[in-house]
């Protein structure tokens, strides 16, 4: 089977071109927030208002986007009936959907703590705090995320004992 | 292990504010504040009394301590972000070159 293609830089510069609004969140911002994880997809939240949900489909467009789980319901549907999770594959590699990530309240309840960090190539994405991405992991409730609750927190801990963390 | 994270997760995973926080366990908001910020820190039974307000337990287990995981950790943090993502890169295309 052909290798699938991960570009995360060229799947965030498409969302970027469209001024879709999110946020990075799961194993991918955790590695950008300094966790030794590895992983080839990206996960993004995003607020669910009518223009951002446009600017969202005319990327999914430009990124070729086909839905991972084959389902045909479109996407509004599915947010609507409130999937937890709408995965796609595109030609940059997997994205994934997730509206209202584990042990949050949604993008707003995210955004008030995140950080925009350059990528390289021109592009900034916008990712949660290490709390907040640890919050996340945690109320998955998952046994085999221990070692990342455990990695994320001690991270927290290196960042403010090094000084590079923001007290809030 | 600092528990005003403690708090502060329980807290914000159960969608509370400090004021109902403080609401549901009769202590002062400025209490609960002063908490998360760890400028104070609350007793062992009174940080699992929170915890349980919010709806959670706190189970506590010994785990073996990884050195080497701070290690790698603070080699990462003393990248810039885009190297983050140039050193998950690297290794996923090493690793996949291995596979193939």
């Amino acid at each position: 089977m052909a290798e699938e293609q991960f570009d995360p830089l060229g799947l965030f510069a498409e969302l970027n071109r469209q001024k879709v609004t999110y946020l990075l969140i799961g194993a991918l911002a955790r590695v950008i927030q300094g966790a030794d994880e590895l992983t080839h997809g990206v996960d993004i939240t995003l607020p669910l208002g009518e223009e951002n949900l446009r600017r969202l489909e005319l990327a999914l467009e430009g990124l070729n986007a086909r839905p991972r789980d084959h389902r045909r319901t479109g996407l509004q549907e599915r947010l609507e009936r409130g999937d937890e999770v709408i995965p796609f594959q595109t030609d940059k590699g997997e994205l994934k959907l997730v509206p209202l990530p584990a042990g949050t309240q949604g993008y707003d309840d995210l955004r008030r703590r995140m950080s925009r960090e350059y990528l390289g190539h021109g592009v900034r994405v916008a990712i949660p705090s290490i709390d907040d991405l640890s919050r996340m992991v945690g109320a998955m409730g998952r046994d085999q995320d221990i070692e990342r609750l455990l990695a994320m927190r001690r991270l927290a801990e290196l960042e403010r004992s090094l000084g590079h963390g923001l007290e809030l | 292990m600092r528990s005003g994270w403690l708090i502060r997760e329980a807290r914000l995973r159960a969608g509370l504010t400090q004021t109902e926080l403080a609401e549901r366990t009769g202590r002062d908001r400025a209490v609960i504040a002063r908490w998360e910020q760890e400028a104070v820190a609350p007793s062992m039974e009174t940080l699992v009394e929170i915890v349980r307000a919010c709806g959670f337990d706190l189970p506590l287990v010994l785990v073996p301590y990884d050195t080497g995981r701070d290690e790698r950790l603070e080699s990462n943090l003393n990248r810039s972000p885009e190297r983050r993502l140039e050193q998950l890169l690297a290794t996923l295309s090493s690793s996949g070159r291995k596979r193939g």
